[in-house]
């Protein structure tokens, strides 16, 4: 028995993949969290109140996220329904949110791959023209600046936001800020077509180099937005069959009867499944469950994407693809809600401090992340984080295998097999440190 | 963004935390012409950091043993180490796992076998290496970034949050008691502790400019003590806080006290001073940018 072990780069947070390899077969395939800091642990006997402000430290790039569920499952709690337009208000920072991250993870992350790049950085030792490759990574990191720019107008702070409160938010956005993020959002919209065009011709041919699109076998999917818009607010979590039909749909106060989940002995993390089944979540799923984004230009490129690879699609490659869809959608999303009054009433409601269990949910842009929070005398008494890349695990060890089987034969080991493996852990885009937390 | 071999070289350590403080970091994007960066796993396909780099950066705490191995290992290569963020300054959140209730629960439930092994608690990096600047802020600005990169003596700065808001204080705005901590309406450019905030920001290093309590959150002292307290124990902190509020409002000390003490505060308010158990030096307020 030999044991195969790499090292990740280009992804949220400290893990490996391990490989068991007998007789030129791969016996196993693990996806390791090898970190973890244990908030669900420490933060018991936290005063409930701050916990919006504590939680988004699990993750520096999922931070907005946690800052909603959190606050939602304490408003859960203490029964109190947040205004219009603290919801707008939260949707935009979601947006933020979304736009930082499938730009980080297209640019940042996986471009570097399609054109042989160590770094976007360093993109100018790639095979590809270097003037090309530089003006392709200036675009990237001007796109990626908006979502942050986003995500500080309607959060507060620009890595750990502090605007959404319990019942509300602290205010809305006034016109003048408003404005100048809509014309910088407007000016960049070409720009994000643009080079999304640009990175749907690399993935192409990286299709032909590679030969396969990676695990391309069918899967459940698990994603929390909208059937007919990708909305990211929502309080439904939906599970599509491997053949497209929907087969659950349920708030997430009863997660427990659909998912299942197990700790393993070799990672911080744990796995969930759909009764037993391989399921995903983040884009590729979101995608796969609506039957429209809800923005113009965005439901172009679903159509482009649904015409070249049917519905629901498999390959884990598509990941990427639908990132991009999503990025444009953001875009659009967020111009739309820009061009609007965010200032017409006042964005919060009072709420009085009780006992109770509460849940949060909001959809991550790696999928659906539940705050579970119960609550005596004001102070946490139970806190369970259910982070999307857990639901995306055996659907990564599977690509991980598929990948294996590929690469390892009796004759040998092929080299290509290291960058398949990034490649492959870079679809699903997983974040570690949330998922140890 | 090039491979010029004339700029100085610099590496990014993650350690165990959140990755918020690289995202500042890529959003600091001034440093790609100044700069060469050579090692930061979250963005660079590079597994090790190479020989001849000059400046590391090190964000996130002192969690498991894999950690003191690579910090260890980083440390010796480099000439300057910059400890970045409240995590690698004092353990930051994790931090606040450092309890005997806690730390009986990550050795029963939490530790694995076939990975990384956890330490009894979290570490400033400073219990393992020499650090020659502490840049402190959960996380420090893209600003602050580039002061660390560059070098202190170019970045400027008031002493104080305070400074930096320019939310009026005012005479005769005096609540009774602290609004709950999420609570109530905030008004525009009035001093958050008129409004019966528990805002830090009065004794807090400035540097931030004031990102927070501007939209109206107040200060909770990410970036830790102003130099004026820096070395000296968190309780002369404390006090200087209890003091401001005194002046400044009818609220009842107790309920100050009480609520400095509460853990979304006192993850940052002990970072400078009272850390690993109070049993090490101070760390020189030169030393801090």
């Amino acid at each position: 028995m030999t044991t195969l072990r790499f090292p990740l780069s280009r992804i949220e947070g400290h893990a490996r993949v391990e490989m068991e390899v007998q007789d030129g077969k791969v016996v196993s395939a693990q996806f390791q969290a090898i970190e973890m800091r244990g908030f669900r642990y420490f933060m018991l006997g936290t005063p409930a109140e701050q916990m919006p402000v504590i939680v988004p430290r699990i993750c520096g790039v999922c931070s907005t996220a946690h800052h909603v569920a959190s606050v939602k499952a304490l408003e859960d709690i203490f029964e109190v329904e947040p205004p219009k337009l603290a919801k707008e208000i939260r949707e935009l920072l979601l947006l933020g949110q979304l736009i930082q991250n499938q730009a980080t993870s297209l640019f940042i992350f996986t471009m570097p791959d399609r054109v042989g790049a160590s770094s976007i950085f360093h993109m100018d030792e790639s095979e590809a023209d270097p003037e090309q490759q530089l003006s392709l990574a200036q675009r990237a990191l001007k796109v990626r600046q908006a979502g942050t720019n986003l995500i500080t107008l309607a959060g507060g702070q620009f890595i750990h936001p502090i605007k959404a409160i319990i019942g509300g938010v602290t205010s809305g956005i006034k016109p003048e800020p408003a404005q100048k993020m809509l014309a910088e959002m407007e000016a960049l919209l070409p720009v994000v077509c643009t080079l999304f065009d640009e990175y749907w011709e690399m993935s192409l041919k990286m299709k032909e180099r590679i030969g396969t699109w990676g695990d391309d076998q069918p899967a459940y999917y698990i994603a929390s937005t909208g059937r007919t818009g990708l909305e990211l607010n929502s309080d439904m979590i939906r599970i599509l069959g491997p053949n497209g039909t929907e087969r659950a749909s349920f708030p997430p106060r009863q997660f427990r009867t659909y998912l299942d989940y197990q700790d393993t002995e070799y990672s911080y993390a744990g796995q969930t499944s759909y009764q037993g089944e391989v399921m995903r979540a983040n884009s590729l799923a979101r995608i796969n469950l609506a039957n429209a984004t809800g923005t113009p230009l965005a439901d172009e490129y679903m159509q482009k994407l649904t015409h070249a690879f049917g519905k629901p699609a498999h390959p884990i490659l598509l990941f990427d693809l639908c990132r991009g869809i999503e990025l444009v959608y953001a875009f659009e999303r967020a111009i739309e809600m820009l061009s609007q009054d965010l200032e017409y009433e006042d964005p919060s409601l009072p709420y009085a401090l009780k006992d109770g269990e509460g849940f949060g949910l909001v959809e991550a842009p790696r999928g659906p992340l539940i705050h579970h929070y119960t609550v005596k005398e004001g102070l946490i008494t139970d806190a369970e984080f259910i982070i999307p890349t857990t639901h995306n695990m055996l659907a990564i060890e599977r690509a991980l295998k598929v990948a294996g089987d590929r690469y390892v034969t009796p004759e040998g080991i092929n080299l290509e097999l290291e960058k398949a493996v990034g490649r492959v852990v870079r679809a699903f885009d997983p974040c570690i440190a949330c998922a140890t937390q | 963004m090039s491979l010029n071999p004339t700029l100085p070289r610099f590496a990014v350590l993650q350690l165990s935390g959140c990755a918020g403080c690289e995202v500042s970091l890529i959003n600091a994007s001034e440093w790609v012409e100044k700069y060469q960066l050579v090692y930061m796993p979250l963005v660079v396909s590079t597994h090790a950091v190479p020989e001849d780099t000059e400046i590391l950066l090190v964000s996130g705490g002192v969690r498991n043993d894999e950690d003191v191995w690579n910090l260890r290992h980083a440390a010796e290569i480099v000439d300057r180490v910059i400890a970045v963020g409240t995590c690698a300054i004092s353990g930051g959140v994790a931090n606040l796992g450092d309890r005997d209730d806690v730390r009986a629960m990550f050795m029963s439930q939490a530790s694995r076998h076939h990975v990384p092994h956890l330490l009894p608690k979290s570490h400033p990096i400073d219990a393992f290496v020499d650090v020659d600047l502490y840049l402190p802020g959960c996380p420090p600005t893209p600003e602050l970034f580039m002061g660390a990169l560059t070098g202190p003596e170019n970045f400027e700065a008031s002493s104080i949050v305070c400074q930096e808001c320019g939310r009026k204080k005012l005479k005769d705005m005096r609540p009774t008691h602290l609004v709950g901590f999420q609570q109530g309406e905030v008004l525009p450019d009035i001093c958050l502790i008129n409004q019966g905030y528990l805002c830090v920001g009065s004794s807090t290093r400035g540097g931030c400019r004031a990102i927070c309590t501007r939209p109206g959150h107040p200060c909770v002292g990410c970036r830790g003590p102003s130099n004026a307290y820096i070395e000296k124990e968190s309780s002369v902190w404390f006090d200087r806080v209890q003091k401001v509020f005194e002046n400044m409002t009818d609220i009842p000390p107790e309920e100050i006290r009480e609520a400095l003490h509460s853990p979304q505060l006192s993850m940052f308010l002990f970072q400078f001073t009272d850390y690993q158990g109070g049993d090490r030096p101070p760390r020189p307020k030169e030393k801090v940018l």
